[in-house]
């Protein structure tokens, strides 16, 4: 009696041990699932990161080209502003201005003169992509020395007579 | 006096209120422009019937220039 009832236990013991060895195989298997999982979701979070970090960039040259558009913008206003006045101003006696008669009669004068102009409006242009001001622009003062056509962008210190 | 005949034509073209002395600068001082100097001039040569040649005038800035470049071409 008291012999079946060892065996009986130590087969219960048996038994138990046998199903936590396999229980924690189990485990030990989940576990490097698990860890093969958090590799994959780190590898995934590098990715998404450096994801993130290019929408990061990609938002900074929007908003640069978004300002480059705005400036360009602003100068072509500018320009068309001085182009109106130029073909259409006044003078004191309440006379327009004549461009085509002016341009016949003085061709050469009205040709060195669209020529200036589409000198500046190029450096226009270069300086909203990012060209630095020289000493020359940020010194002028009088309208003789600036770029006429985006005095705003190329000659800070000029204040409009 | 074709000085007499050039300030005419300056005061008719910016105004008569303003000031025009020989260090007077077109676009400095008559905030006018360099198309404006080609209109003075314009009115100048047909007020004295003369003719200046373009390449004369590029570098007037200002009214003393202005009436340098008429006066060589009005005593001729």
């Amino acid at each position: 009696m008291f012999n079946s009832l060892k065996l009986a236990l130590i087969l219960v013991i048996i038994s138990a041990a046998g199903g936590g060895f396999l229980y924690v195989k189990a485990l030990q298997k989940d576990l490097d699932t698990a860890k093969g999982n958090i590799i994959k979701l780190e590898d995934a979070v590098g990715e998404q990161k450096a994801v993130i970090a290019q929408q990061a960039s990609d938002f900074e040259d929007i908003i640069q080209i978004r300002n480059n558009l705005e400036d360009t913008n602003r100068m072509l206003e500018t320009a068309n502003r001085n182009l109106n006045e130029k073909f259409n101003k006044l003078n004191a006696s309440g006379e327009r201005r004549d461009i085509g008669a002016l341009s016949t009669s003085r061709p050469k004068s009205i040709e060195r003169i669209l020529n200036k102009d589409e000198v500046n409006e190029r450096r226009c242009f270069e300086i909203i992509q990012g060209a630095e001001l020289t000493e020359e622009e940020i010194n002028a003062t009088k309208k003789s020395k600036i770029n006429t056509v985006c005095p705003e962008l190329a000659n800070p210190n000029y204040v409009t007579y | 006096m074709y000085v007499d005949d050039i300030m005419e034509v300056l005061k008719g073209h910016f105004g008569d209120d303003k000031e025009f002395t020989p260090n007077t600068h077109f676009l400095d001082h008559l905030d006018g422009d360099e198309i404006d100097i080609v209109d003075v001039v314009v009115q100048i040569s047909k007020k004295l019937d003369i003719n200046i040649p373009e390449e004369d005038t590029f570098d007037i800035g200002t009214v003393g220039e202005l009436i340098n470049v008429v006066g060589k071409h009005v005593n001729v």
